[in-house]
């Protein structure tokens, strides 16, 4: 199986800053989980970023390929469409822009690229409706302006909510755990599993063995000052738990 | 007296004959005062900031009172989406051909400046004022029509008074309109203005107000002059104890633009909302000047406008709230908040508080602003292209003060689709 994403040497830094990635390696296959965890300030976001292509970030050296394309020359937009998806770790507000009205816009939008029929008013409900069910949203907030008011967990499962309606091929999910209760961590990770599929990538970022728990990855990998420095498999996550990031190579 | 060069053209046109004898003498003293003091100047702290040479660099005779080919379907697309009370001027002249006024209730008198003259001058006559000064005094000599609504004691207009102004002037010329709105003691209404139309005109316009204790008036002006038209205007509003105005305008049309509004809150627990929108690109230039004067107790002022820039377009706000002695509790607000969406516009923002009372509650502020990079970031992380996200921000940005502005649905959805007119024309639309 061809891999989905694979990423050679990547080195990259905020632009006119210094080296944050300083050679990553990383393939990813589809249908597969993958972990990332590793130290904070290691350079888990900074990665997450330049896979969606944020601007700001200045690849100094290696590859990303992407379906076997060269992800790195699409803009951020035409990633998204292809399939790229980023759960942010800090979810921006957008005060004036309903909810709905702009989850139907990136909806359409990738539809068109794919060629397929955009969703008319009533089909975009139906197709909320079902998914709201399943991630216990109340519809009052699709209401909203994206995410403004919102409580940190809801910005999470509104996340997980564009996630579930986009339906993308690989999905980047930068600390999507965090600040959630006990109950929502369980409705955001029965809502990511449903989601996995054959088809589908899936990388989490997490501080959290627990997490893991509930999405059980296929690899684990800790990222410590801009390297991955060490892999495992799922039983990775709770030895990581037990002896910490430190011994771990380059993180001194 | 003094014969400015500005004023000579204007001489020869006389305002038209048969005029009661009081009209004569406004016109008169308008004259000379236009004549002594010719276009505002820029030494004045009001208009330092607003060019408008496009305006003195031409002559603009008052437009013939020839009717010109404006036919219904040509005004049609400006009409209101609702049932109205319509007036249509053409070049400042009333249109009864593609007017609709309708059946109104016992107790309103709608219709032109002409009819009212023949029939109320004395509504006519209190849209005049001694002291008026530059354009208002040229208004003032020349003025060849407009449309007076007055609503009497009690009585509640139900459909909106829709007024369009539209402009097809040929070669440069003006239309002074002068426009009068009377709402009585307890009495409601609506009226919508639009003001459009093509060619390089000069519409130059004064509306005097005023509403007595307990009433209230809606009054949106709606402006999307022609590309090359320039839109002088000036609103000047007197409010009883507890009456209430309520004022919407959006300026996103003509070369030069400039909108003064002037409400006096001359009784106790008066109130005001002026609520705007200057949408500009090319090389526009607009002015919004808004001043409330809170001249009695408990009066209330709710001020948001919002402006859009881009290219090398130019806004002005020039909002002063001014508080006089012994009007304590007066609760005041101004706002004005920017956008500039090329670094070559620009915008100048005075928002002014002149407070000389005690007790009062007053806020301003203003900011300038560029769109939210996160936001067009997150956008278009989900696959939405950067120029619909960028519109979409802009769109979210005015659009809030035309929400905020309380208007009715049928009303409020037809100034968002001006709104979003507009946005079609940024960057080659969505
Ligand atoms: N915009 C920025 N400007 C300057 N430095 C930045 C910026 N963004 C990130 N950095 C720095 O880059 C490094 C990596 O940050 P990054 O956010 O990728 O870490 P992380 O692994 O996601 O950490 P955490 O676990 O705390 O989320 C940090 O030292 C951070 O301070
Ligand atoms: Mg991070």
């Amino acid at each position: 199986m061809t891999n989905l994403l694979e990423i050679r040497d990547l080195r990259a830094r905020i632009v006119g800053g210094r080296d944050i990635l300083k050679g990553i390696d990383l393939d990813v296959a589809p249908g597969e989980v993958h972990a990332i965890m590793g130290p904070n300030g290691a350079g888990k976001s900074t990665l997450s970023s330049v896979l969606a292509g944020k601007p700001g970030y200045e690849v100094t050296g290696g590859s990303i390929l992407y379906q076997g394309r060269d992800l790195l020359a699409l803009p951020a937009d035409e990633r998204a469409r292809e399939g790229v998806f980023l759960a942010f770790q800090y979810p921006v507000e957008i005060p004036g822009v309903n909810n709905m009205y702009f989850l139907r816009a990136a909806l359409n939008a990738g539809r068109r690229q794919r060629g397929v029929p955009e969703l008319d008013a009533a089909q975009f409900l139906k197709a909320v409706r079902d998914k709201l069910k399943l991630l216990d949203i109340s519809d009052d907030l699709l209401r909203r302006a994206v995410n403004v008011g919102f409580s940190g967990g809801e910005k999470k499962r509104n996340e997980i909510f564009q996630m579930a309606m986009l339906e993308p091929k690989l999905a980047i999910l930068d600390e999507t755990d965090s600040g959630l209760d006990i109950d929502a961590l369980r409705v955001v990770s029965d809502g990511v599993n449903r989601l996995r599929d054959p088809n589908r990538a899936i990388v989490l970022i997490t501080h959290y063995q627990r997490l893991l728990d509930y999405i059980v990855p296929d690899h684990v990998h800790v990222l410590s000052d801009g390297r991955i420095v060490a892999s495992g498999d799922k039983t990775f996550a709770a030895e990581l738990e037990r002896t910490g990031y430190a011994h771990l190579g380059s993180a001194a | 007296m003094l014969i400015t060069q500005e004023s000579a053209s204007y001489q020869d046109a006389v305002p038209p004959g048969g005029q009661p004898p009081w009209l004569a003498r406004h016109r008169a003293a308008g004259m000379a005062r236009f004549a002594a003091e010719g276009y505002p100047k820029r030494s004045q702290e009001a208009w330092r900031f607003t060019d408008l040479r496009p305006l003195t660099a031409s002559v603009f005779p008052p437009a013939p009172p020839d009717p010109v080919a404006v036919d219904a379907a040509t005004v049609a697309p400006h009409r209101l989406p609702c049932p109205s009370h319509r007036l249509v001027l053409v070049n400042g002249r009333f249109a009864p051909a593609l007017s609709d006024i309708g059946v109104l209730p016992e107790g309103v008198w709608l219709g032109s400046v002409t009819d009212a003259l023949r029939e109320r001058p004395d509504l006519v006559a209190a849209s005049l004022a001694e002291g008026e000064a530059s354009l208002a005094a040229l208004n003032a000599a020349l003025f060849a029509d407009g449309f007076v609504l007055a609503v009497e004691a009690g009585v509640t207009l139900e459909a909106p008074v829709e007024v369009i102004h539209y402009a097809d002037m040929g070669a440069p010329a003006a239309a002074h309109v002068r426009n009068r709105m009377v709402v009585g003691a307890g009495g409601r209404a609506t009226v919508i203005e639009t003001s459009t139309g093509v060619g390089a005109g000069w519409l130059n316009t004064v509306t005097v107000v005023t509403v007595a204790t307990g009433g209230a008036l809606r009054h949106v002006q709606l402006q999307r002059d022609a590309a090359e038209a320039i839109h002088t205007s000036v609103v000047r509003g007197d409010l009883a104890g507890d009456a209430r105005y309520e004022s919407f305008s959006l300026m996103a049309g003509g070369r030069l633009s400039r909108r003064d509004i002037q409400v006096n809150l001359g009784g106790p627990g008066a109130s005001v909302a002026l609520n705007g929108a200057y949408l500009l690109r090319g090389s526009q230039e607009a002015t919004f000047a808004p001043v409330v004067t809170h001249a009695a107790p408990h009066c209330r002022t709710d001020e948001v406008v919002k402006g859009v820039m881009q290219d090398r377009a130019h806004g002005v706000f020039l909002g002063t709230v001014r508080v006089h002695p012994g009007a304590d509790g007066t609760d005041a607000r101004q706002l004005n908040r920017n956008l500039l969406l090329s670094p070559t516009a620009w915008v100048d923002t005075k928002p002014e508080l002149e407070i000389l009372a005690d007790d009062v509650k007053c806020s301003h502020g203003a900011t300038v602003g560029s769109l939210d990079e996160a936001s067009l970031f997150y956008l278009q992380a989900r696959g939405i292209d950067p120029a619909t996200a960028r519109l979409m921000l802009v769109e979210a940005f005015a659009a809030d003060v035309i929400d905020g502005a309380g208007l009715d649905e049928p009303i409020r959805d037809h100034v968002h689709g001006h709104l979003r007119s507009w946005l079609d024309g940024l960057e080659g639309g969505r």
